[in-house]
């Protein structure tokens, strides 16, 4: 176990190279250096914040001595400061000489994606795994086709589309939820368990359209999953052996059968990370998505960059807990037998 | 041939995507009105026998942006999918024959690709260029090459000590036949189904990206930027929403059912169980 462990993260260290690189080739991608690209969207940019720029990332030197003074910076997590919303940290807060404390823009901006994402992850695996398998168990009968023609319709809706609908429809027609932000009016007046109500009311649409969107991807998963397993021969003898049907399904099929499941949530992240800038800037939430948004829109290069390489790396420690959790729930690879 | 025509989803899939091609191809001829024409005494009309689908916030009619809106869609999916496969193609041949240290290299820098969240770079890289639906159709390729890449190389590593290629190679065949006379022709039914499936998501981004406004610009008409208005009049006019979502929906299903009717009908292994 911990040789594969030492294994999986000594294969880390190339990938967060070339992520770092690819990140570092797309700043140069901007024709003339970013400090032009950022004055012509930006009129307002001084030359004294240009010269700050041009010194921030090197630009005189040779690309080469750019790329390692830019990972050598980066490796001390330190990102810079956004152009666009007043010199905030992109990262991390920092202290001033009079002890103020300015909140990192990512800082502030990842739990609340974080929170997202895992509540639409426990309410994707809360109705994609019972339709999964009833899909399975009703094999090319009317409940697994009318899943599976869901399962399409799922794949092929717009996320951003339905965020429109449901926004209306519960929102602008209904009045039932929030459609924007995170807060109501007035909401630091509230009793904090008013607070978190408000709050909860505020996250659900987007929780729900993030959630949705998963959906049939997973469901549609488990439904292979327990098929393959079901045909298997042990499952066979667990029945020969005269097991109750239950027994069977329950504890000898579908166990095996979300095993792969965790490697297919891990593999998820990058699309759900990804997938929060629709819904969140439809909602005005203020997550990874928004804050990614905006500063694309406004062609802040730090807070692009730093995003960009922040969201691979939790990707790729996403991957790593899958894979370690995989292998925790799998004692063929636990104990070494396999592979 | 006659397998697709056999199978009900393919069948379906090709129906939906015929018809919306020919919606798209004949778009000048079909248009009732021109779609970039403002017209301020008919704003925001409900549909009607003039109108079919209304009209939008500057009263051009929505239905003959629809009809140009469905060429943007197609055209991005398709050559935006036609790049990332040659590059899959192309890099997936020489990871799976080569094998070696060039496979390491290539299939490390599909890890790379695939560790950063797709949507962030495809944003990242609009950032510093001119959004136009060249740009878009570029980047969209360029980040979705890495599934031909696998695919291909996997094919290539288990057709490449099957007995038929031995043999020929035995015969003195050069690589460059062992590739492309034996080896690609073979691992062709993978690569077309995964680019129909391809094409579906590519029209998904772009219409995504047009939506957030990082598209397809006005006032040319694509999928996602008339939802972009329907955002915006979200409260009085539900035509502007209704019909472009809809439209996108039934696109991309219609490639859907194409990709996987061609995926049961091609290949032998999965017709029969699932």
């Amino acid at each position: 176990m911990l040789k594969y462990l030492l294994n999986r993260l000594f294969w880390m260290a190339p990938l967060l190279v070339g992520i770092s690189l690819i990140s570092f080739l797309i700043m140069h991608l901007a024709p003339g250096d970013i400090t032009s690209t950022e004055a012509s969207f930006n009129p307002k940019t001084s030359e004294e914040s240009r010269q700050k720029l041009r010194e921030l990332y090197n630009l005189d030197k040779p690309v080469i001595v750019q790329y390692g003074l830019w990972l050598k910076r980066m490796s001390t997590l330190d990102f810079g400061h956004s152009f666009a919303s007043h010199q905030s940290p992109v990262f991390w807060q920092e202290t001033d000489k009079d002890g103020n404390v300015t909140k990192g823009m990512i800082q502030e901006a990842l739990p609340i994606t974080l929170l997202i994402n895992v509540l639409s992850l426990i309410l994707i695996i809360g109705i994609a795994l019972p339709l999964g398998v009833i899909s399975a168990l009703t094999q090319n009968q009317l409940p697994d086709r009318s899943i599976t023609i869901f399962v399409f319709i799922g794949f092929a809706i717009p996320s951003f589309w339905l965020a429109l609908m449901l926004m209306y429809w519960t929102g602008v027609s209904h009045n039932w939820l929030p459609i924007s932000g995170l807060h109501s009016l007035g909401a630091d007046k509230f009793s904090a368990f008013a607070q978190l109500l408000d709050t909860l009311k505020h996250l659900t649409l987007p929780i729900l359209i993030s959630g949705l969107t998963g959906l049939a991807g997973i469901s549609l998963f488990v439904r292979n999953g327990m098929l393959d397993v079901l045909h298997q021969d042990y499952i066979t003898t667990a029945r020969a052996k005269g097991l109750p049907e239950n027994t069977v399904v329950y504890k000898h099929a579908l166990r095996n059968a979300l095993l792969p499941l965790i490697t297919i949530f891990g593999l998820s992240i990058p699309g759900l990370i990804g997938g929060s800038v629709i819904a969140e800037s439809i909602f005005a939430i203020p997550g990874m998505g928004k804050l990614f948004y905006d500063a694309v829109l406004m062609r802040d290069f730090p807070v692009i960059m730093g995003i960009l390489t922040i969201g691979s790396a939790l990707t790729l420690m996403g991957n790593l807990l899958a894979d370690l959790a995989y292998a925790w729930a799998d004692p063929r690879v636990r104990k070494g037998v396999a592979q | 041939m006659n397998a697709i025509l056999k199978n009900p989803l393919a069948l379906a899939g090709l129906i939906i995507i015929g018809i919306i091609s020919i919606m798209a191809i004949f778009a000048p001829i079909i248009a009732p009105f021109d779609p970039d024409a403002i017209n301020v005494k008919n704003i925001l009309l409900s549909p009607s026998a003039a109108h079919w689908m209304g009209t939008d916030g500057l009263g051009r009619d929505v239905y003959s942006r629809m009809l140009y809106g469905a060429r943007i869609s197609l055209l991005v999916g398709i050559v935006a999918v036609g790049i990332a496969t040659i590059i899959g193609i192309v890099l997936g041949a020489i990871a799976g024959f080569y094998r070696g240290w060039v496979d390491t290299v290539i299939m490390r820098l599909v890890d790379v690709m695939l560790s950063i969240p797709t949507f962030f770079l495809i944003l990242a890289v609009i950032a510093f260029l001119t959004p136009s639906i060249w740009n878009i159709m570029i980047v969209i390729g360029l980040t979705s090459w890495m599934g031909v890449t696998r695919l291909v190389r996997a094919e290539f590593l288990s057709l490449r000590n099957r007995e038929f290629v031995l043999a020929s190679q035995t015969l003195g065949a050069k690589d460059s036949r062992l590739i492309f006379k034996q080896l690609l022709p073979n691992s062709l039914t993978p690569i077309i189904v995964s680019s129909v499936l391809g094409i579906a998501s590519a029209v998904l981004v772009e219409s995504g990206l047009s939506f957030l406004g990082l598209g397809v610009q006005a006032p040319q008409a694509s999928w996602g930027n008339i939802l972009t208005d329907g955002k915006e009049y979200i409260e009085f006019a539900w035509w502007l929403s209704m019909f472009p979502g809809l439209a996108i929906l039934i696109t991309v299903m219609g490639y859907n059912l194409l990709g996987e009717g061609l995926r049961d009908a091609l290949d032998p292994r999965t017709s029969n169980n699932k």
